[in-house]
């Protein structure tokens, strides 16, 4: 069960009997049982022959469009579920209410708890370098989150935690061929960033495929709902992801060296970074891989892949705000 | 109330069987097939291609609808048979006698529906089990009647408010199709549960 990801420009998306089957250059390249697929992304240009969009669609399975570079154009999907209740709850909570902040305050935690995570584990692994400070500035980021009743508030203490923990994120890279600096969006102009950058991408097609699955409109969200237009919902479910999935990707992929600087390319005049093809395939794969890893779902109390928990987080979003728990819990792993 | 909705026949089953799952199907519209409700749809499938025959002395009339104005049913009946002026009707199910009492409820339902659109009384109705290829007498009783209405008025009004019933655990969540949609243990799950420091 899963996502696949299309890569090949030009590949052509069909459909053989109850399988998608991608050709290029007339031979296939991928053939796989639709009753597996969970979603279906498409990097760059390929063609999708109108069997497939029927198909995909009775079988509410989203079909995601990106850039080559990972950034987002669309989805074609069947129409929102019929499930008005979770909306209503959703949109009921809009704004500074109670339940608001409640929400807030665990995404906002989740995150900046599984990023002190990460700094401690690494801390824990090597004596050689000292990461003491920025673990203090998250630990002054988390303790006030339960007592702040304002998303304004929240927000500052969010932007502090990570501004901390990507303060320090160099010290995580184990490959002297890549540094990084800092946070650096639209367009990431290196290595580091614009794994990052592609990473969150991919997180936020899942995610919201989660969201809508479960009935939530994505666009009104609590953390994030300063710009319209945006899949604001999807971003602050994101939150507790990011660093679990992504940043854990990102890390892993570069400290067993799994990509080299020629597997990426730099724009002339703007600089921006991009994977070439090749390692794009290889990105895709270990994301791939990372969200069919299992561990032990904190709250339920069994297994489950991360895959499976960007669901299960939504669907105890949408219990908390239809008022059937008493608490939204963020995923967050020892 | 004005203006109730008549409600589907196959509802009042899923509600005997969990009320919550009831919401969930014909409030929130939310439906999920798994292994069991798959064998009853092709069961179903088979049996529901209009038609009549005969069997020895008896007509046969597969898969036409019912209504009933009086308590605001409508449906589909499996089967129903005709025997020296007497009618009755038969419901497939999948699985063994008496793993749920909610079948009768739903053979009750149709008698009520057979009984306005004949004007005839219905005393006997019959659950055909794949499973076991045998019939059930299901008896018409007062008693099964009154249970029915009751159920039919807890419908209504589930279907009039959209008040969602709590999901509560019990043995029947092992077969249910909507258990991942409706996590019966989460709240407690939830209550229990202590975010590391």
């Amino acid at each position: 069960m899963g996502t696949v990801y299309i890569s090949q420009e030009d590949a052509f998306i069909g459909k053989i009997d109850e399988r998608l089957s991608v050709k290029f250059d007339k031979k296939i390249i991928l053939d796989v049982p639709l009753i597996k697929i969970e979603g279906v992304v498409v990097l760059g240009r390929a063609t999708v022959s109108p069997a497939v969009i029927s198909e995909l669609l009775e079988r509410s399975i989203p079909l995601t469009f990106l850039t080559e570079n990972g950034r987002y154009l669309g989805r074609i999907e069947p129409e929102v579920t019929k499930n008005i209740f979770v909306r209503k709850a959703q949109w009921q909570a809009a704004g500074e209410s109670p339940q608001a902040i409640h929400v807030v305050q665990g995404f906002v935690r989740g995150k900046l708890k599984n990023y002190r995570q990460i700094l401690t584990r690494r801390q824990r692994e090597s004596s050689d370098i000292d990461l003491s400070k920025k673990i203090t500035q998250l630990e002054q980021a988390i303790a006030p989150i339960d007592t702040t009743h304002n998303i304004n508030s929240l927000r500052g203490l969010e932007g502090a935690g990570s501004a901390a923990y990507f303060g320090c994120f160099n010290q995580l890279i184990r490959n002297a061929e890549f540094q990084f600096s800092h946070r650096l969006r639209r367009p990431p102009t290196d290595p580091v960033n614009s794994l990052l950058s592609f990473g969150y991408s991919l997180l936020r097609h899942d995610v919201q495929g989660a969201i809508n699955i479960v009935g939530f409109d994505p666009y009104l969200g609590y953390l994030h709902c300063d710009r319209y237009g945006r899949p604001s919902l999807a971003l602050d479910l994101m939150e507790e992801f990011r660093p679990l999935v992504v940043d854990a990707v990102v890390l892993s992929t570069l400290n067993k060296q799994l990509l080299t600087p020629a597997d990426f390319i730099t724009e002339p005049l703007s600089g921006a970074v991009s994977l070439t093809p090749e390692g794009r395939k290889t990105f895709l794969r270990l994301y791939a891989q990372k969200k069919q890893s299992e561990f032990k779902h904190p709250v339920m109390g069994r297994k489950c892949t991360y895959q499976e928990a960007f669901e299960l987080q939504a669907r105890l979003l949408a219990k908390y705000l239809m008022g059937e728990t008493e608490k939204y819990p963020p995923l967050v792993l020892k | 109330m004005n203006e109730i909705e008549y409600i589907p026949i196959a509802a009042l089953n899923q509600y005997a069987y969990c009320s919550h799952r009831c919401w969930r199907m014909f409030c929130a519209g939310e439906f999920v097939d798994n292994q069991y409700t798959i064998e009853g749809t092709t069961l179903h499938d088979r049996v529901h291609t209009v038609g009549e025959g005969q069997r020895e002395e008896t007509w046969q009339i597969r898969a036409i609808w019912l209504k009933s104005d009086k308590y605001k049913l409508i449906g589909k009946a499996d089967l129903i048979e005709l025997e020296n002026g007497e009618c009755y009707p038969i419901e497939y199910k999948r699985g063994r006698k008496g793993e749920w009492d909610n079948d009768e409820l739903q053979v009750c339902a149709q008698a009520l529906c057979l009984e306005e659109m004949t004007g005839k009384s219905i005393n006997t109705g019959y659950i055909y089990y794949a499973h076991s290829h045998q019939r059930q007498l299901v008896e018409i009783s007062e008693e099964l009647r009154q249970s029915a209405i009751a159920t039919i008025e807890a419908v209504q009004m589930l279907l009039f408010t959209g008040a969602m019933p709590k999901a509560i655990k019990t043995k029947r969540c092992d077969g249910c199709s909507l258990y991942p949609q409706c996590l019966p243990q989460s709240a407690d799950k939830v209550k229990r549960y202590q975010e590391a420091a």
